[in-house]
């Protein structure tokens, strides 16, 4: 299994202010000489993962105390340089909100060139409230998605005569990257999911998928996704086409992993706290899926515990382990955990794993990575063959 | 009130419009807003004792599909001209409200020779700015079930989503969803109009809610001042959606203005 070293890149110090975090938290609040510590110090963290054997993923967001890497692919090209062997996931690019959908190809195919042929390209939709920071129209945003998808790959791939563009929303005279990637005809592409239909789609186009943070609910997305890849391609889906994001506490004992969750529960607390007018901009979610919350006096829960109880308001860490957002303890703790997910879910090659989050401080880090490369990464790889061989 | 709808063909566009037809007499042609044509029943009612009343809903609203290359008030525009041509209706009374005005001016300002006169109900589609801010107030950047209160003085008058009442749930999602494929950015304006209002040069009324909490009464006025000859009449007790708060208000401005003539 392949092991992704994950940081949102918070800005924690920030997290006191009341009410929210993203889209309207005014920048006083972030002292740019701290942001620049902050940052320097995840990277280094990222340098870390590197040296212990982990690949990399890396993300952005918007107008947010919660992650401060605002442009996906400037730390992209950091990293393309100075890391050496890791594979390096952009989940991703927000594609259909990026005005120049050519010059997303010419950074991927510079930091694929930097980097040896290590990119790994995620294209990502974003989540509703992004829509009110880029500003592109939410109605007409999933057509977008796709023409800048085709543009952007079209753009990769071409080694041929230089070419023009004339679409609904993208129109170019001379399409022609220089350099071109590396990986021919272009990086490894990665989408995300959280329905099965979502996942569906991303088989039927060979795509590696990628669910984050949903517990029980990952097993009809990679259902979804062996069953049409099957269908699609007439053989089984790669186990390395499946992804799973979750966080990983991991301490010599099980009080010290606990006590390290408790500083990772940040991300998820803070995660949330954006206007609820934002989260779902008309024409973001197709009318029929409105319409159908509209009619429910409660909308569904999507996470749930073992016992099928919806996740409760104000989760304990045992509640988020449970609901296998995280796995936490030592490292049999942590593997019997994955062991059991993995079983439950029919299997993945990737976890995604958020090694840093919230308020968890470099020293914690460091240990909570290196522990998790030490003692519980080789016990993966073994956990894969031995279940392979079960199947 | 039964609504019809029919396939139309137009060029190379192939779509369904849905439309309510109702009452007799003159025609009157009503344009709604973001609310639907569900959100005006009570005025089409009133109106239809005086007109023979045509309330299509926009493609994209209410019943009506949407083909994906329409999605500009711009090319609604040229789907009412071509539609117009097709049922042949001339010396219409021209109503909008609120979105609907706006389109009735991207209308009017392209070919306003079917119509006899224009009602426009606290019109949107101008952009008006200070600091190079909108200055219409950002009725996306709040949740729906606040846009009652920014709409109407009678919140209850606007249309809601309701449990279990899918179809009528249907209708709002797409309605919400029709209103920020036109009007999300810049919101709610075609910064061009500004530039062609002059060209209405047909007998005009706006009309305007004192508690209008969506445009500013400045750019009513400046709205008005914006075609020539226009009338503007303010209305007590009244938000932005008049034909809402007050359908008998609205209305019988509607008739007073038809029957002179609109002078």
């Amino acid at each position: 299994m392949k092991v992704w070293q994950f940081s949102e890149q918070a800005y924690h110090p920030a997290w006191n202010v009341p009410g929210d975090l993203r889209i309207t938290f005014p920048a006083r609040h972030a002292d740019p000489v701290l942001a620049g510590q902050l940052l320097n110090r995840y990277l280094d963290e990222y340098m870390l993962a590197d040296e212990l054997g982990y690949n990399i993923m890396i993300n952005e967001h918007h107008a947010s105390a919660t992650c401060m890497s605002t442009a996906c692919n400037i730390t992209l090209g950091i990293l393309a340089r100075q890391t050496k062997r890791a594979r390096l996931l952009a989940l991703g690019v927000p594609i259909s909100h990026r005005s120049d959908p050519v010059r997303v190809a010419e950074e991927i195919a510079m930091a694929d060139c930097i980097s040896g042929g290590r990119i790994e390209f995620g294209m990502v939709k974003a989540a509703g409230y992004e829509i009110f920071l880029s500003n592109q129209n939410p109605a007409r945003l999933d057509q977008r998605f796709w023409e800048a998808h085709d543009l952007i790959l079209a753009a990769l791939a071409n080694t041929q005569e230089v070419f023009s563009w004339a679409g609904e929303h993208f129109n170019y005279r001379h399409v022609s990257l220089w350099p071109t990637s590396q990986q021919r005809p272009h990086p490894p592409i990665w989408m995300t999911a959280s329905t099965a239909a979502s996942s569906a789609k991303i088989a039927a186009l060979g795509y590696r998928c990628a669910t984050f943070l949903c517990g029980a609910t990952a097993r009809r997305v990679f259902d979804a996704y062996r069953k049409s890849y099957r269908e699609t391609h007439g053989s089984e889906a790669p186990r390395d086409r499946l992804g799973y994001l979750a966080l990983v506490a991991v301490g010599p004992t099980h009080e010290d992993a606990l006590r390290k969750a408790e500083h990772m529960k940040g991300y998820f607390t803070t995660a949330e706290r954006v206007g609820r007018q934002f989260r779902n901009p008309p024409g973001f979610a197709p009318a029929a899926v409105n319409a159908q919350a509209m009619g429910m006096t409660q909308p569904p829960a999507r996470t749930l515990l073992s016992d099928g109880r919806p996740l409760p308001d104000n989760p304990s860490i045992e509640d988020y382990i449970d609901a296998q957002l995280l796995f936490a303890g030592t490292p049999d703790d942590v593997v019997s955990q994955i062991e059991k997910f993995y079983r439950e879910t029919g299997g993945f090659g990737n976890l995604l794993m958020m090694g840093q989050a919230g308020t968890l401080d470099h020293r914690d880090t460091v240990e909570n990575l290196t522990m998790f490369a030490k003692e519980v990464q080789p016990r993966l790889a073994e956990l894969e063959t031995r279940l392979a061989q079960v199947a | 009130m039964q609504a019809e709808i029919s396939r139309l063909g137009f060029g190379q566009l192939s779509f369904e419009l849905e439309t309510l037809r109702l009452g007799s007499g003159a025609p009157l042609l009503f344009l709604h807003g973001i609310d639907g044509t569900e959100g005006a029943r009570p005025l089409l009612e009133l109106l239809a004792r005086h007109f023979q009343v045509h309330a299509p809903s926009h493609p994209g609203f209410g019943a009506s599909s949407r083909p994906h290359d329409i999605n500009t008030t711009g090319d609604l525009a040229y789907v009412y001209l071509d539609w117009l041509d097709k049922v042949g209706l001339t010396d219409i009374t021209l109503v909008g409200s609120s979105f609907g005005s706006w389109l009735a001016c991207e209308i009017l300002t392209r070919d306003a020779s079917r119509f006899a006169r224009a009602i426009l109900s606290t019109p949107l589609g101008l952009l008006q700015t200070q600091n190079r801010q909108n200055v219409l107030t950002d009725i996306f950047s709040m949740p729906p079930d606040k846009w009652p209160d920014v709409f109407c003085v009678n919140k209850e008058r606007f249309i809601t989503p309701k449990p279990g009442m899918d179809e009528h749930n249907l209708r709002i999602a797409r309605n919400r969803e029709a209103a920020a494929l036109y009007g999300w950015s810049p919101h709610m304006a075609n910064p061009k109009l500004g530039n062609r209002l002059h060209r209405i040069r047909i007998p005009t009324l706006l009309v305007q809610g004192r508690e209008d909490a969506i445009a500013p009464q400045d750019y009513g006025a400046a709205f008005a001042n914006a075609i020539p000859g226009a009338r503007r009449e303010i209305v007590g007790q009244c938000g932005h959606l008049v034909h809402a708060d007050d359908p008998q208000v609205l209305a019988e401005k509607i008739i007073a203005f038809a029957v002179q003539g609109g002078r």
